[in-house]
């Protein structure tokens, strides 16, 4: 009837029905005309923008995938799928740090709004592959470059000690004496020949053996700690066990986004209320009766699991 | 058809269930429950355990087989666990293998593990004090004939004490 005089607002949304329709379908092209007559018609609508931009990820246009994404942020900056899909643009642009902020962005908003969904899942898993993506590379380069800086450095500290040894025996001037191990058999090349020597002589070789040796002592202490060091980084860039205290006992995997109970154990939110639903309303550790909604965030967990990932990135790797 | 049917669906996995049950396998690994072996298989969904009669019981020196089988949502449902023959005598065991123990039926919760099972098991042989088969035996037996699995009987659980 009065479909002719209907309002741009009436039209637009009818033009995204039907872009809905034909991306269900797979027709994407079909899809992606509808929602641009829509943006047409309305420009400040961000679920025109993030429908289409739907439709360009299918297609893997990913330009146009983050040109949509912006723009449905300028005008809604809380919309989770915008941030979703501009984080997995930023990915394939290899831009790994801007892809985990607007990831996160994507599942801490998700997460508020629409908890245990499947977006929030998927967001996660994106999350994660990118998190060990960056951690894979970094480590390849480090564990290139380490070995070579500790030589480096092994080699300044032998020559510092070289020279400083050096030092000391240019200092004991015209002494016979040319080498640290012939200032140790001192004692006994005396003892052999009757050559008589003053007790000032003596007390100086006595002061220089002691030195040297203790040159000796620190450079060996040195290059100790430094293998101390290095070692330490690299077991830190290892993947190792997640510490248990960290992880849910149900899914016996590191913590996203735990939930404690009134009896004081944390578990992982979407499973917990899995249980409550489908196994029964009780704690499944202490098995004291347990109501949804007597479940709440723990926070201080949640930040340490943070912590920690952000340490051991590795730790982002999915079974 | 093997002993596995029991009606199961052999569904696979899924990704939570597979993941967990990795998780247990390698702590299985480092820190296995005490008289109990993992038999290495290829499957992460069916695992078959020996057990070890524990020392000063009535069942010191004997070997038992558990078969345990892993439904697609582990650990939101139970395991299927079944001794292979030939089945301890015991008062909670069937001759079919089925056992009558109540975690691993209503009582079941997603924060056991193989492991805790396994210890339940093993608890449950050491307390007991007769060899003997349960009273309904013969008529629980002929009832599974179709290769019912014991996690669609309605159980109604035995005294704790044995």
């Amino acid at each position: 009837m009065a479909r002719e005089v209907a309002s741009p607002q009436k039209q637009a949304e009818l033009l995204k029905d039907q872009g809905n329709m034909y991306f269900k379908k797979d027709r994407l092209a079909a899809a992606i005309e509808a929602y641009t007559e829509a943006i047409t018609l309305c420009p400040n609508v961000p679920v025109y923008w993030t429908n289409r931009a739907l439709c360009h990820r299918r297609r893997n246009e990913w330009a146009n995938v983050e040109g949509d994404c912006k723009k449905a942020l300028e005008l809604d900056n809380t919309s989770v799928k915008a941030h979703y899909m501009w984080g997995l643009a930023l990915l394939q642009r290899k831009e790994y740090g801007d892809a985990v902020k607007e990831l996160e962005k994507a599942l801490d908003l998700g997460r508020e709004r629409i908890p245990g969904n499947y977006m929030v899942v998927e967001i996660w898993q994106e999350l994660a592959k990118a998190r060990y993506t960056e951690w894979e590379q970094g480590a390849t380069i480090r564990r290139r470059h380490q070995p070579a800086v500790k030589e480096f450095c092994q080699s300044l500290m032998k020559e510092e000690f070289e020279k400083r040894v050096r030092e000391v025996r240019e200092a004991a001037g015209s002494s016979r004496i040319d080498d640290a191990d012939s200032i140790l058999f001192i004692d006994e090349q005396k003892d052999g020949c009757e050559q008589q020597q003053t007790d000032e002589q003596l007390s100086a070789d006595q002061r220089r053996i002691e030195l040297l040796s203790q040159l000796s002592k620190d450079h060996q202490e040195r290059l100790e700690t430094l293998a101390d060091v290095f070692e330490k980084a690299q077991k830190q860039d290892l993947p190792a066990e997640i510490p248990e205290y960290l992880c849910c006992k149900i899914t016996m995997d590191i913590f996203r986004d735990p939930v404690i109970t009134p009896s004081g154990v944390s578990y992982e939110r979407a499973v917990l209320y899995e249980h409550l639903r489908k196994v029964g309303k009780f704690d499944p550790l202490t098995r004291a009766t347990l109501h949804p909604n007597q479940v709440v965030p723990n926070l201080a967990l949640k930040e340490a699991v943070q912590a920690y990932l952000k340490d051991h990135s590795w730790a982002y790797k999915q079974g | 058809m093997s002993s596995s049917g029991y009606g199961q669906k052999e569904k696979v996995l899924s990704r939570i269930a597979a993941n967990r049950l990795q998780k247990e396998l390698t702590e299985w690994q480092v820190n296995a429950p005490c008289g109990f072996k993992h038999k290495v298989t290829d499957s992460l969904q069916r695992w078959i355990i020996e057990v070890h009669g524990a020392p000063n019981t009535l069942y010191e020196g004997e070997q038992f087989h558990l078969q345990v089988d892993f439904p697609e949502h582990y650990p939101m449902e139970a395991p299927q666990v079944i001794f292979m023959q030939v089945p301890p005598m015991h008062p909670h065991i069937y001759s079919n293998g089925h056992i009558c123990l109540d975690i691993l039926y209503d009582s079941w919760s997603p924060a056991m593990t193989v492991s805790s099972i396994c210890i339940s098991i093993l608890s449950m042989l050491s307390s007991s004090t007769v060899k003997a088969r349960p009273p309904d035996d013969d008529r629980y037996v002929r009832n599974c004939r179709n290769g019912r699995s014991p996690k669609e009987t309605r159980w109604w659980f035995h005294d704790d004490k044995v």
